[in-house]
């Protein structure tokens, strides 16, 4: 279990990290989202290693991170970063072995990972000579290659392809069944919501919404009801609370309150309810939310 | 120390396949043992091609004879220059235009020895012995001194520049995160500087290869001074004192930088340092037994120059050379505790140039 706490973070007058803190068990995808300098990067960066915190703590199972608990991990950083003329193959290789992982094991991984996200062809390209998109994925070779203990990846899926970012989702989702904790950040909510078992909001340095994904929804819905009827007359909803919208030959009325079977059963009444139920709120519109 | 030699692995994999190093070697190679067949190519191999028609005089290593029938055939081979002169009837010479004046005396003495000996007097050569400091290979030691001069000085300009080069690269692709996550600081930067100092050994190595090899081609072999193997040995070693005190402070200045276009600006300091280094080094091979450069040669950096330069100019006792060594490493250490400062907290913030003051605080 990855356990981020109180991370506080200042650069000169201007604070970066107000508190952070959050848990990832393990096998579980940790969506991180917030505008662009929230400090999603910077918890990341402290969490690596790569930046100190001002005070605060990262754990893994209990322990305070070092050194070769970091190794273990796998890391993307926001800015690519990887030797231009160097050939795909050997490049993932070398840092398997810089990971640690013996030459015959590293050799497998890369093998491993080239087919997995359709490399194979490009094994002895320079990295330099590859689009964009993939010399994304000879990033996340990368950072996969020495079967990683948990995985950071900083806007993992930004700039790919809708193909190339489901083949990603597929390797994060089977890192995580075998019981990697996985934190990504992205600007890509629905992909968030998709792919994550719980979100993080970041806000100017603070948490300001966090939890399962499922939980959030329900509770950031706060219980409206969505009722949508057909064919009804109009000036049907007079008399109930809320909000009614046309959309076509259907009505849609949002209520916040009041009696849910009365409103059904004027609806009834009126025409035919193809949907009533308790909304929930899209990610996008608690992100919306919390960081208004 | 695995993951230095995984570093100095990859730096020695990519940097020899590029063509820039095999060409830069090849060059240089090429160039010093050109500079060995130099002397032989200005001053013609020393030797007179005589034409003979008659008895032959008494071989002398000066002179190489070819035989001619008849006298209109060795007029013919003077006139058309496939000898210098014709001697003809051991007691004529034929020259096109003016004889030589070195030739001249040379056939004049061997002439001279012909009748001497047909008279049956034998004649001991004169005997040299000199009173002065032995001046024999003075000549010999200056050029190999200048030639190591600008040897060492092109080795350490071009591989700190690599290693600063390689720094930056890292640095500005932001792979140095990633780097730092699975290697220390130190792993990485020694890493890089060992694996190019290797190379760069490998070029001296070459280059010195070269040099011996084309002497040894030409016959100018037998002109080198004693103690070649002691020159050598000290060109090898001083180049690693000098290679690490100069590949460090370059890593470091560095690593200051995101650019590659900033890198001049911030080498200014070390690159200075190396000029100095190399004019008061061109001195010492000049006046090698001077104030100067026995002083600088003690002194780091300067004595990683002049003290290989000054150890095959003329002899130096053993003592000075190991004060000097021992001050160099002491100044080695000091760079590096430099570097060890600086690197690591300068190497991860990326963006504009960071200042030396804000990483020493």
């Amino acid at each position: 279990m990855l356990e981020i706490d109180g991370l506080r973070k200042r650069y000169g007058d201007k604070t970066a990290l107000d508190g952070v803190g959050f848990t990832v068990r393990p096998g579980e995808m940790f969506g991180f989202v917030g505008a662009n300098g929230a400090g999603k990067t910077t918890t990341m960066r402290i969490v690596m290693g790569v930046l100190g915190a001002d005070s605060g703590e990262v754990r893994l199972d209990g322990r305070p991170l070092g050194y070769d608990d970091r190794r273990a991990f796998g890391y993307m950083p926001e800015e690519r970063g990887l030797y231009q003329k160097m050939k795909v193959a050997e490049q993932i290789e070398y840092f398997g072995r810089l990971h640690g992982l013996a030459p015959a094991a590293a050799r497998t991984a890369t093998d491993a990972l080239l087919e997995r996200l359709g490399l194979v062809e490009r094994r002895d390209d320079a990295v330099e000579a590859l689009s964009l998109g993939n010399q994304q994925r000879v990033q996340l070779a990368v950072a996969l290659v020495h079967e990683p203990t948990v995985l950071i990846l900083d806007e993992p899926f930004s700039g790919l392809d809708p193909l190339a970012v489901d083949a990603l989702a597929e390797v994060l989702k089977d890192r995580a069944a075998e019981g990697v904790p996985v934190i990504f950040s992205s600007h890509q909510l629905d992909l968030v919501e998709r792919l994550c078992d719980s979100v993080g909001i970041i806000s100017a340095g603070r948490m300001v919404a966090y939890g399962p994904v499922a939980e959030l929804r329900e509770r950031e819905g706060r219980g409206v009801l969505r009722v949508v009827v057909r064919d009804a007359a109009p000036g049907w909803a007079d008399g109930l609370p809320g909000r009614i919208a046309r959309e076509g030959d259907r009505d849609v009325l949002l209520c916040e309150e009041g009696d849910d079977q009365a409103v059904l059963r004027t609806a009834m009444g009126a025409g035919t309810v193809e949907h009533f139920g308790r909304r929930q709120p899209t990610l996008t519109e608690i992100f919306r939310e919390a960081v208004a | 120390m695995n993951g230095l030699l995984l570093v100095a692995q990859r730096e020695v994999r990519t940097r020899i396949r590029t063509k820039s190093f095999l060409i830069s070697l090849a060059i240089s190679a090429i160039l010093v043992a050109a500079l060995a067949f130099l002397p032989k190519a200005l001053g013609g191999d020393g030797t007179f091609d005589v034409g003979v028609v008659g008895p032959a005089p008494a071989p002398v290593t000066q002179l190489s004879y070819s035989r001619y029938p008849d006298e209109a055939a060795a007029r013919k081979a003077v006139i058309g220059g496939d000898v210098d002169a014709a001697l003809i009837g051991g007691d004529r010479v034929i020259a096109n235009g003016e004889l030589d004046q070195r030739l001249g005396l040379i056939l004049e003495s061997v002439h001279r020895d012909e009748q001497i000996r047909a008279a049956g007097v034998t004649v001991t050569p004169l005997r040299v012995e000199s009173v002065g400091a032995d001046a024999r290979y003075q000549g010999v030691r200056t050029g190999i001194a200048t030639l190591l001069v600008m040897v060492l000085f092109f080795l350490f300009i071009y591989s700190s520049m690599y290693v600063a080069m390689g720094v930056v690269e890292e640095k500005g692709s932001r792979i140095v995160e990633i780097l730092l996550t699975s290697v220390r600081p130190w792993q990485l930067l020694g890493g890089k500087i060992v694996g190019l100092g290797v190379l760069g050994l490998v070029n001296l190595a070459v280059v010195v290869a070269a040099g011996l090899a084309a002497s040894a081609a030409t016959g100018f072999a037998a002109d080198l001074p004693p103690g070649m193997g002691g020159i050598v040995v000290s060109a090898l070693v001083w180049f690693v004192l000098g290679y690490a005190f100069f590949a460090v402070l370059a890593a470091t200045f560095g690593s200051l930088v995101s650019r590659q276009e900033e890198l001049n600006t911030v080498l200014t300091p070390m690159t200075t340092l190396m000029m100095l280094t190399y004019v008061t080094a061109y001195f010492a091979a000049v006046q090698p037994t001077g104030t100067v450069a026995r002083v600088l040669s003690l002194v780091p950096p300067f004595s990683s120059m002049v003290m290989p330069v000054r150890t095959a100019a003329t002899g130096v006792p053993l003592g000075e050379i190991l004060i000097a060594v021992a001050l160099m490493i002491v100044a080695v250490v000091g760079v590096l505790l430099f570097a060890s400062r600086v690197y690591q907290r300068a190497v991860l913030r990326t963006g504009a140039r960071v200042r030396l003051g804000e990483v020493l605080r």
